[in-house]
Order: structure tokens, then sequence, then C-alpha cells
């Protein structure tokens, strides 16, 4: 891997340009659509949900957590397909192509972490010092989408309808997440299934770290720990069987 | 010593029935219980040792498998039997250019696709200015690359490749790059390869190049190995296939 480093370093670079269309402003207008969705959910939503404690903000990093994991994974879809030539002309380890789709969206989502930030600020009138936590929580996460994104990757070689069903899939899991509407909801029979879900389980870590200034429970950090573990390797061991006819397929 | 060791190597090819892409084509296709594919065997047990410091020509008609193999030896497929062994850093030069930036500029090309040919950054520092010089390309280092014409582009591509100075070239065909000048100088430039040690397998239509460059060749019909020596026997058998055919 190491001896791969100038690649990754220099795929994730072309990665991001690509996406900003080599302009500093690029980032900036892929900020657009999330601030509009925000808009809209908060202004339609608050007339139900209005009276929770720090709504907005809420929202905001709710939003921004299942965006990670949706942008990772629906661009991590076309990371193989998307670059015939580099799998079929040439050899590279190509979970390296996957690897590096994924840096560019972490790098991505720490610079709307980092817009995010002086909105907490100024919505809290403090930062919680456990936002000291975000990083090793971006990074646990990290892993989690890179091993659903070598899944999709994997798979959408072989069955190239999985975008459309993976949309799909994306679309329920977004009503399927605390984002417009707060955890107490949740009727409490339901509530030991829903949060069997990673993305909420993470969604709920880092509300607490970034807005309620608490730690979280330990059972929320194992469990996302256990699973971002889990999807790595699950995916690495189901990438490296299904890679060796990649470029008969593509 | 040998830094190609090609043991009995077999490859099967799956020729769908019917074109089935999506899951959904794939369900069906479990409920009706249908064949899916036919196999198709590109190569069958080819075996062949490459010395170090050798340059080795593969020949054969169109379909005979030479890509198929030269594939295998890159490692972008797999054999479904027997063995492939290589010592040493491989450059696959199966098509120029892979991974080339149409919205970037030439140098920042040439990192990228230097380091898709394994090279790191100071490598490509130290030999940038060779790669212009002999790309003549020096005035457009900054242009964007949807700019070039296709001839330049092969340059850059070619001059960048030959720069990465790997153990091991694996060349398909790609000789035939630019201008009779330019391609003169590409020749040379293999030339050179071979006096420094460095070991070339080539795969090519042009009789002429292979036997002006290759010691020894293999000579591929229908996924067998058909012949294998010095290149003047095996291009002797190869023109005999084609007489018997016609």
């Amino acid at each position: 891997m190491w001896q791969y480093r100038e690649l990754i370093k220099n795929l994730t670079t072309v990665e991001l340009k690509n996406r900003y269309q080599n302009t500093s402003l690029g980032f900036l207008w892929s900020l657009l659509s999330p601030l509009l969705l925000i808009g809209v959910l908060y202004f339609v939503f608050r007339h139900i949900f209005g009276n929770e404690p720090n709504y907005l903000t809420n929202i905001i990093v709710g939003l921004l957590v299942f965006r990670f994991f949706s942008v990772g994974t629906a661009s991590s879809l076309y990371s193989i397909t998307g670059k015939p030539s580099l799998v079929t002309k040439v050899y590279i380890p190509r979970h390296i192509l996957v690897l590096s789709t994924a840096l560019a969206n972490l790098i991505s989502s720490l610079l709307e972490f980092l817009v995010l930030l002086p909105i907490v600020f100024l919505a809290l009138g403090h930062l919680p010092f456990t936002v000291a936590f975000y990083p090793l929580l971006h990074f646990i996460y990290f892993w989690f989408v890179f091993g659903a994104g070598l899944i999709l990757a994997a798979c959408y070689v072989y069955f190239r309808d999985l975008n459309q069903i993976w949309e799909v899939l994306l679309n329920v899991l977004f009503f399927c997440c605390p984002i417009i509407y707060p955890l107490s909801i949740v009727p409490d029979y339901l509530m030991r299934y829903y949060m069997l879900n990673p993305v909420t389980r993470f969604m709920v870590i880092y509300r607490d770290v970034m807005v309620a200034g608490q730690i979280s429970s330990v059972t929320n950090f194992a469990f996302v720990i256990a699973v971002a573990i889990a999807a790595y390797f699950v995916g690495s061991f189901i990438f490296n069987r299904m890679q060796r006819r990649f470029a008969e397929e593509i | 010593m040998s830094v190609i060791i090609v043991d009995n190597v077999s490859k099967r090819f799956r020729i769908p029935k019917e074109k089935r892409s999506t899951l959904f084509q794939n369900l069906v296709g479990v409920v009706k219980r249908q064949l899916e594919y036919e196999e198709f065997w590109a190569l069958q047990d080819v075996s062949f040792q490459v010395e170090k410091g050798e340059t080795f020509g593969i020949i054969g008609r169109n379909g005979s498998g030479k890509t198929t193999l030269l594939k295998i030896l890159a490692k972008v497929l797999y054999p479904d039997r027997g063995a492939v062994t290589i010592n040493g850093r491989v450059a696959s030069f199966l098509e120029l250019g892979v991974g080339f930036q149409p919205e970037l500029t030439a140098r920042e090309n040439v990192y990228i696709y230097a380091s898709i040919l394994g090279m790191g950054k100071k490598q490509v520092d130290k030999v940038h200015d060779d790669i212009f010089e002999f790309a003549e390309l020096k005035k457009f280092q900054d242009m964007k690359l949807k700019n070039y014409s296709s001839g330049m582009y092969l340059r850059l591509a070619f001059s960048t490749a030959i720069h990465a100075h790997p153990d091991i070239m694996l060349v398909d065909e790609v000789l035939a790059v630019g201008d009779e000048a330019f391609q003169k100088k590409c020749l040379a430039k293999i030339e050179e390869f071979r006096r420094q040690g460095r070991t070339i397998v080539l795969v090519s239509h042009n009789l002429g190049t292979v036997k002006q460059l290759c010691q020894r060749s293999l000579l591929l019909d229908n996924g067998r190995a058909v012949s294998l020596g010095t290149t003047d026997k095996v291009v002797t058998d190869y023109l005999k296939l084609l007489q018997g055919t016609t």
C-alpha cells in the first residue's frame, strides 16, 4: 500500500479537481444543495418540531452525517466502472480506485463540517469541548463508508442496475434516520430495531459530541467501531473475490 | 535467470448467451434456469520463459490470444489454470496515456501517469525535463491536455512511459506513434533499453519490427503455443501457417 501513496494522492486530487471543476469556488457551489435542503426542511418542519432544543443545529449535523454516507457510497459505486482504462489497461491494486474516491469524499466532508463549526458556535454561544472527539469519530465513520463503497463498487461491475436500486435505498434511509424528526418520536417497541441502523447510531454520537456536549455512551461507540471494522473486512473480502474478473466484465 | 515464467496458463472467457448485466436480469435467469453462458478458451496450456535482458516477441493471427496473454502478464486478467511468476517491476503499455485527464495540464498529467506506472514524485522531478524534451513538447507543458492533438498526446504518453524505467516492459503495438522521425527515435530508445539489460515483451503484427528487435518469439494459434524459439524460426512457422489457411 505504501508504495502506492503517490498514486493514491494523485487520484484523490484528480477526483477533487474534477468534482469542483478546478476552481476554488467549486466547493462553495457544492454547499448550495445541502444548504437549500436544510433551509426547506427547517422552515417546513419547525412548526412541528420547532420546540425541540437546538432543532436547526441538529438538522444540519444530521444532514452532514447522512451526506457523508450517501454521497460517499453513491460516488464509490462508480469508482471502478468510471475508470475502465485503469482496470483493463494497466495493473494497479483496484481497491485504490475506491479508496481515492472515498478519500476525496472525506476531504469534502471535512470541509463541510468546517463550515458547520461556526454555525454551531453561533447557535449555542460556545463550542462544546467534546468536539475534540470529532476527528476520531469521522475516522471511524470513514472506514464504514469505505467498506460499504468497496461492496457497492464491486457489485456494480456485475449488476448495472445497482445504482438505481441504491438511489431508492438511500431515499428510504433518509427517512429512517432522525434527521427531520427527533429520536424521541420513535415508539419504544421499535427503538431496538431502529437503533440497528449504523447511520442513525453515528448521527446520535455526532449530535452528542458536537451539539449536546456529552461523550455519548460506550455502547454507541462500541457499536459503530464494530460496524466500521466489520464493513471494512467484509468489503475487502467481497471486493478481492470479485475483482478477479473486473477486466472481463467492465 | 528467468524473469517471467509462464507455466501451463489457460484462460477461459464466458460468452453470455444473452446479455445479462443487471440484477433484475440475473434474478429472471435464476427463475428460468437457463444455461447462462458458453465457454471459450482464449488460451490453453501456454508455457514459456523469458530470460533477463531478453526481448521476446509474441506473434499470431487476430484472435489467437496474444493480447489476452499480455494482459495476464500485466496482471489485468487472472489465469483460470496455471501460474505466472514475474520477478521485477513491470510496466505495461497495453495502451498509452492510461489515466490521462483532459481537463488538467500536460505537466500534471505526466505526474499522474508516472505514478500509475509506479514512479514517485522525486523520480519524476528528476526526469521531468527529459520527458518533455524527448516528446518535443517543451513549449506546451502548461497547456491543458484537451487542447493537445492526438499526435502530441501519444508522444507525451510514450515519453513518460519510457522514462519510468521498469525492469520489464510489456508492449502491445504501441510503436506506431507519431511520424517517421519520432518512430525511429522510439525504436532507438527500445534498442537502448535492450542494451541496458531490461526485459521487453512485444506483441506485434509487424514482422519486420519483431525480427529487428526480438531474439526469441512465441507463435500463438487459437490459444495454443504452436512454435517457440528463435525469431527467424517462429516467423517462418507463422508464414507457413498463414499460407496453409489461404
